[in-house]
């Protein structure tokens, strides 16, 4: 059985482990090594209902605390799943040699995170997904070391191999080489986030979208769109926005801005009980309200925590703010404002990570079932390990029936677009990926309205239909093409949804409509087509 | 607004580019607006390795060395950048750092049991699993040629991998390969401590791999 699995961060890896422990032969394809991944940059934590506080938590709490922090449209069969497998998750990791921090009587030690009431997010100091992202590749090591993982790095996906609604396997070129090679068998796509409709995010430049795109293109289903998180507190710096973490609030971090010369602490006011720990989509929203839509500096304050809990918890916050801002967080209030960081929607799955396509699973950030309209602090990462094992195990069980003459035609005509295709003259590639993040970030911000969404499509239209120089990069290529129309289906989706739920925030719909809690589903058949579908359909 | 020179090494040939504009920003920063130049970057904030690359004769992470800091360009008005001089180049900035990941491989850097709880040693594992394997160290370290010594990531590795390994024929195999392979070549500089980004302190990798699986008189006091 052979399981080629796209993508190396923490869903790749996992699925690759995985898939190599059931005895299949796993191909694992990648831009570059795990640890250059988006995986590595999450720092707070990993969710997981281990009630070792004497608060009484448990599953079901984490379950709905899940639920609600998405608004009610995940899918709660896979919510039941993650959640349930949680605490299992975090025993696996442990014994593979992740070095959590420990509590005073030696368990995992925990942090309150948002939306959520209990201590249940466990962490490795401030760098938990690095952490995670050395362990799993040290033992995805062992099975490369014996043949049953074979890494393919610096190989970009270029398309799937389809037939009947049934996945035979993938295409995939060489960056270095322009070799362009098949790879037969299952597929699972765990190739992160959408980050490139937006320009930079706070996630990883590899992270681009296209494969999500391409699948699309091909008749992939995708969901929830809409969704697309901001996080609450990131910094402007001169690379990009910048991710101050969730657990800097968790330890107790306040937010604030200046009213008649004193400090407003107004999460505090508005959210008397979870204050800054409110879901994330929430805090985005106060941010917003309080700064008068970012007019004035809103400010996170750290000050009054140890310098131990600053320097060892949260030594990644203090690096990012002396490096980039020239700012000691021990002294100073950090000056922040939300973020595009994280794509609650993409290919839609089932609790089994099964696409509507037979033989392709998708797990991790590139796919959508377990966040809903906004996703929880720590259940990225979760998400992604569990998804990324739950994907092998179906996609082990799944057989396809490898057809040889047509993964060789579809190789050969993927070979002929490569060797026929020229450059465009009309607009330079950097040029149509600044016009393409701003028409994004113009319209698909934090709030959304028909005027400016409509504006943004006619835009997108004349840029699609340009010829784009890429440089004499095929990938880019491809890439900046499918990317227009990714881009043109995630305004659509915010367009049809004509409510406000999580992330999803209409100025012209301003209110949360019960007939909208579905899941939104995109199919693409040469035009867009958008549906809503029940939550259990 | 200051005019500086920009001196690239690209096919082995330094390119001079000019650059007038704001100084505080990261020199991945800089060869964007430059353009057209070939080089690795994925986080941009200094958590992944990849855009490590020599900065004025400094191994360093291209996205986390601002312009303002370096002294080259307030005495000179210059800075160059070349790629790492120890691993192939791919293009440009690019280089090929898959060396790095064969001597993981070779030196069988992972653990066949479960892995040992150590509650003393959680900070040092934590410290030894911060590596971002962005190639640094092997680029400063005077030994280091990319051939025999496979360098201080895998000191780093196995200093932690030998605290959790439970299975004794592979705690073997782990100390052997580091007595080949690590131990005769390196005559420690110190220089890998020096340009770490992250700060590891590597030499405590290197005494504790060198009190575990070299010298014959601390194994006979610590057995493990």
């Amino acid at each position: 059985m052979n399981i080629n699995v796209v993508g190396c961060g923490l869903a790749g890896l996992s699925a690759a482990i995985k898939a190599s422990e059931l005895g299949a032969s796993v191909s694992l394809i990648s831009p570059n090594y795990s640890e250059t991944s988006q995986s590595v940059m999450a720092m707070g934590g990993i969710n997981a209902a281990l009630n070792t506080k004497g608060e009484n938590d448990s599953i079901e709490n984490h379950y709905a605390d899940t639920i609600n922090g998405g608004c009610e449209i995940n899918n709660p069969k896979a919510v039941f799943k993650l959640t349930n497998d949680a605490p299992k998750i975090i025993g696996w990791l442990e014994k593979l040699g992740v070095s959590f921090t420990r509590d005073n009587d030696g368990n995992v030690d925990l942090r309150y995170f948002g939306g959520q009431k209990y201590a249940r997010t466990a962490y490795a100091g401030a760098r938990t997904g690095k952490q995670l992202v050395t362990t799993l590749t040290s033992h995805c090591r062992k099975k490369e070391a014996r043949g049953q993982v074979k890494r393919y790095v610096g190989w970009r996906f270029l398309s799937l191999i389809i037939k009947n609604h049934q996945c035979l396997g993938l295409i995939a070129i060489n960056e270095n080489t322009s070799e362009i090679r098949a790879f037969k068998g299952n597929v699972i796509l765990a190739s992160g986030g959408l980050n490139k409709l937006f320009g930079k995010t706070s996630g990883s430049v590899l992270n681009d979208g296209y494969a999500t795109s391409k699948a699309f293109m091909q008749g992939v289903t995708l969901a929830n769109l809409e969704m697309i998180q901001f996080h609450p507190t990131t910094i402007k710096t001169t690379n990009k926005r910048i991710l101050i973490t969730e657990a800097a609030r968790g330890e107790g971090g306040k937010l604030f801005v200046n009213r008649d010369g004193k400090p407003w602490y107004f999460m505090k006011e508005w959210y008397p009980e979870f204050g800054e720990l409110m879901p994330r989509d929430v805090v985005s929203r106060g941010i917003y309200k309080a700064s008068n839509a970012g007019a004035d500096e809103v400010y996170l304050d750290i000050t009054h925590l140890d310098e131990h809990t600053i320097k060892v918890k949260l030594d990644e916050v203090y690096n990012i703010c002396m490096k980039y801002l020239n700012l000691n967080p021990i002294y100073e209030p950090i000056p922040i404002f939300p973020g595009v960081h994280y794509f609650m929607g993409g290919i839609k799955t089932d609790e089994n990570h099964k696409t509507n396509i037979e033989g392709l699973f998708a797990a991790g950030e590139c796919s959508c079932q377990y966040h809903g309209a906004n996703r929880l602090g720590g259940n990225s990462l979760l998400g992604a390990i569990h998804g990324g094992c739950i994907a092998a195990q179906n996609a082990y069980s799944t057989n396809i029936d490898t057809n040889e003459s047509f993964i060789r035609k579809s190789l050969e005509n993927e070979q002929k677009l490569f060797d026929s295709w020229r450059d465009g003259d009309e607009k330079n590639i950097v040029e149509a990926e600044n016009e393409l993040s701003d028409i994004m970030n113009a319209s698909m911000g934090m709030y959304r309205n028909f005027d400016d969404l409509d504006n943004a499509l006619q835009k997108l239209n004349v840029l699609k239909n340009m010829k784009i120089d890429s440089a004499g990069n095929y990938y880019d290529h491809v890439k900046i093409n499918s990317l227009f129309v990714l881009a043109s289906a995630c305004i659509k989706t915010a367009i049809e949804r004509k409510e406000s739920r999580g992330a999803h925030q209409r100025s012209d719909y301003p209110e949360t409509d019960e007939n909208y809690q579905k899941t939104t589903c995109i199919n693409f058949d040469g035009q867009i087509k958008i549906s809503f579908e029940g939550l259990d359909d | 607004m200051t005019e500086i020179t920009v001196k690239i090494k690209i096919d082995g040939e330094f390119k001079r580019f000019s650059y007038d504009g704001d100084l505080n920003i990261s020199v991945t920063t800089l060869l964007e607006k430059l353009g057209g130049i070939e080089y690795s970057c994925s986080c941009l904030q200094g958590l992944c390795g990849s855009c490590a690359m020599v900065i004025n004769s400094q191994p360093k992470l291209a996205c986390q060395t601002f312009l303002s800091d370096e002294i080259m360009i307030h005495e000179y008005k210059l800075i160059t950048i070349e790629p790492l001089s120890k691993f192939p180049v791919i293009n440009d900035l690019k280089v090929d750092k898959s060396k790095l990941y064969d001597d993981l491989l070779e030196c069988e850097q992972w653990i066949e049991s479960d892995s040992k709880m150590n509650y003393d040693e959680i900070d040092f594992e934590y410290e030894m699993s911060l590596c971002l394997m962005c190639g640094c160290c092997v680029e400063a370290c005077p030994n280091y040629d990319g051939n025999d010594f496979v360098g201080t990531p895998i000191a780093v590795s196995a200093s932690k991998l030998i605290s959790q390994e439970t299975d004794s024929n592979h705690l073997k195999i782990l100390k052997k390969k580091y007595k080949d392979k690590f131990y005769p070549h390196c005559v420690k500089s110190i220089a890998c401590e020096d340009v770490c980004p992250m700060e590891i302190q590597t030499q405590r990798a290197i005494s504790k791999m060198n009190k575990k699986a070299v010298w014959k008189l601390w194994q006979l006091i610590d057995r493990d």
